[in-house]
């Protein structure tokens, strides 16, 4: 990562595009986790037994890998 | 009617951190009550399942909160989604919010990475924010955590040698 690759940021004022959003997808991710692990997702919550049942016994979908961003 | 993405799913949108659960949370902005009828009409157009506060929709499920709990006096963050614009939390309440869970009424190791990511991103300069807002929330009677906001984020400025405009007051 580096100033020259740094994709737009998401605005205070106005909106980010899609496409731009979509572009700093990777990045974002990259860039937390040189500061906490790369996926922190709760390992339970009260909502797990509604949520288990939805995603095959997962809280949610799987998170697309960052190659994949 | 707006409805703004709340918790979560507002740090996810903001940080790709691969930390939502498949639950969107939502909140009303501009009305102080939203009808049960009106939101059973419109969950229904979306072939929603469920209500009167959450639904399955779309393969995962929303809840609507109830109305919006904000302190800064900045704008919502506006992402343009490919069917329209999503209004996602004020980053400056997200962050106060995150550092308190952190720490209260336990450490909570979730809470801080998930703050940590956030506040990666506001120092790099990926999501601007209006740091004399974050200054006056965490010092609002309803957080009183501004010590611990400035703790985290030299924290993270350290770890991605930055440098962080929060200093002790």
């Amino acid at each position: 990562m580096n100033s020259t690759s740094k994709p737009p940021c998401i605005p205070l004022d106005g909106a980010i595009s899609y496409e731009d959003w979509l572009k700093g997808r990777r990045y974002r991710r990259e860039l937390g986790s040189r500061v906490a692990p790369e996926i922190i997702r709760r390992p339970r919550s009260s909502s797990d037994r509604r949520l288990k049942k939805l995603f095959h016994g997962e809280r949610g979908l799987p998170f697309t890998p960052k190659e994949k961003l | 009617m707006q409805l703004v993405v709340v918790g979560g799913s507002a740090i996810e949108i903001l940080t790709e951190g691969a930390y939502a659960s498949g639950d969107l949370d939502l909140c009303h902005v501009n009305d102080a009550t939203l009808p049960v009828r009106q939101r059973q009409e419109i969950m229904g157009l979306l072939g929603a399942k469920g209500g009167p506060r959450n639904w399955e929709v779309a393969g995962m499920f929303v809840d609507v909160l109830g109305p919006v709990e904000s302190f800064a006096r900045t704008p919502y963050r506006r992402v343009q989604g490919p069917y329209g614009e999503v209004l996602v939390m004020k980053v400056e309440d997200l962050l106060v919010e995150r550092v308190l869970v952190s720490v209260y009424p336990g450490k909570n190791s979730v809470a801080l990475d998930c703050a940590k990511k956030l506040a990666a991103m506001i120092l790099d300069g990926s999501i601007p924010v209006d740091w004399n807002e974050i200054r006056r929330v965490a010092n609002l009677p309803d957080y009183r955590n501004f010590p611990d906001c400035v703790k985290l984020v030299k924290k993270v400025a350290d770890e991605l040698n930055l440098q962080t405009p929060l200093h002790p007051a």
